[in-house]
């Protein structure tokens, strides 16, 4: 069961979540991407790490179908963040349209520490089969 | 080249060999489960024949090479502009590289652009792409 993208629009806020930058979710992503160990202790987190834990929310909230392309990435990084902290994420729909046999949405993020400081914006385009 | 890139400098590129659990742990701490990344069966019947590495996965690599460039600077004022041109699939190698491409003093600062990408085994593009950094003079 996926939403129906038709019936969003755009400004139309699409996920809002809070999230802890866990160390054991941070050295599993580590483990993935990188070759390098897990840092043991490192203090703060890679910033891809923060972003794709930012996106995390934007993913299970918008219910993305399988056969789902991630076309786009944009991200600013304002500041490192600790291990532990406390985040959260807001993402609005800034673009629903369709093309041919794909639907292209385009979500704005903004991800904020526990001190309300902005951190992390970002903009990803998706695509989803229009039959999905 | 922390502090005083030049234009043309290339950056120090990031090889890394794509796996299938590579994939998997990637899907396990971001949460993306889409079947087109971990369901083999379902990926055999899209149009890659296969599994495919998240792009965001991939795009680490470049990252990794700005945190290489310019330390800090990439976490405190990094900038990235992606598009996912090709799928990766497990079993290939895929090697980010980048370039200087612009440097502009503004204030006390330095806006630094680069040109990034990331290719396959066989020289397609799978990201392409900018990121830049602002460093303090």
């Amino acid at each position: 069961m996926t939403l129906d993208y038709s019936k969003l629009s755009s400004g139309q806020t699409i996920s809002s979540r809070a999230f802890k930058l866990d160390g054991e979710t941070v050295r599993e992503y580590v483990s993935a991407v990188s070759d390098a160990a897990p840092e043991e202790g490192a203090a703060n987190a890679p910033p891809m790490c923060l972003a794709a834990m930012s996106l995390r929310g934007v993913i299970d909230d918008l219910q993305i179908p399988g056969g789902t392309v991630h076309a786009g990435q944009e991200l600013q990084f304002f500041a490192e963040v600790g291990m532990g902290e406390e985040l959260t994420c807001n993402a609005v729909l800034a673009q629903n349209s369709v093309r041919g046999e794909w639907r292209f949405l385009v979500v704005e993020m903004e991800t904020r520490d526990s001190e309300a400081r902005t951190v992390l914006t970002g903009k990803s385009t998706i695509m989803t089969p229009e039959s999905a | 080249m922390a502090n005083s890139p030049e234009v043309g400098q290339e950056l120090p590129a990031v090889r890394r060999l794509i796996t299938q659990e590579r994939i998997e742990r990637y899907a396990s701490a971001s949460g993306d489960f889409n079947p087109i990344h971990v369901d083999h069966e379902f990926a055999a019947r899209s149009q890659f024949g296969s599994t495919i590495a998240h792009g965001m996965m991939i795009a680490a690599a470049i990252s990794e090479m700005m945190t290489a460039a310019f330390h800090e600077s990439w976490a405190n004022s990094g900038r990235l502009k992606l598009r996912f041109r090709s799928p990766v699939l497990p079993g290939e190698v895929v090697e980010a590289t980048g370039r200087v491409k612009s440097v502009r003093e503004d204030g006390n600062d330095s806006i630094v652009t680069c040109a990034v990408e990331v290719r396959k085994p066989d020289g397609q593009p799978a990201i392409a792409g900018e990121a830049g950094v602002t460093l303090a003079c």
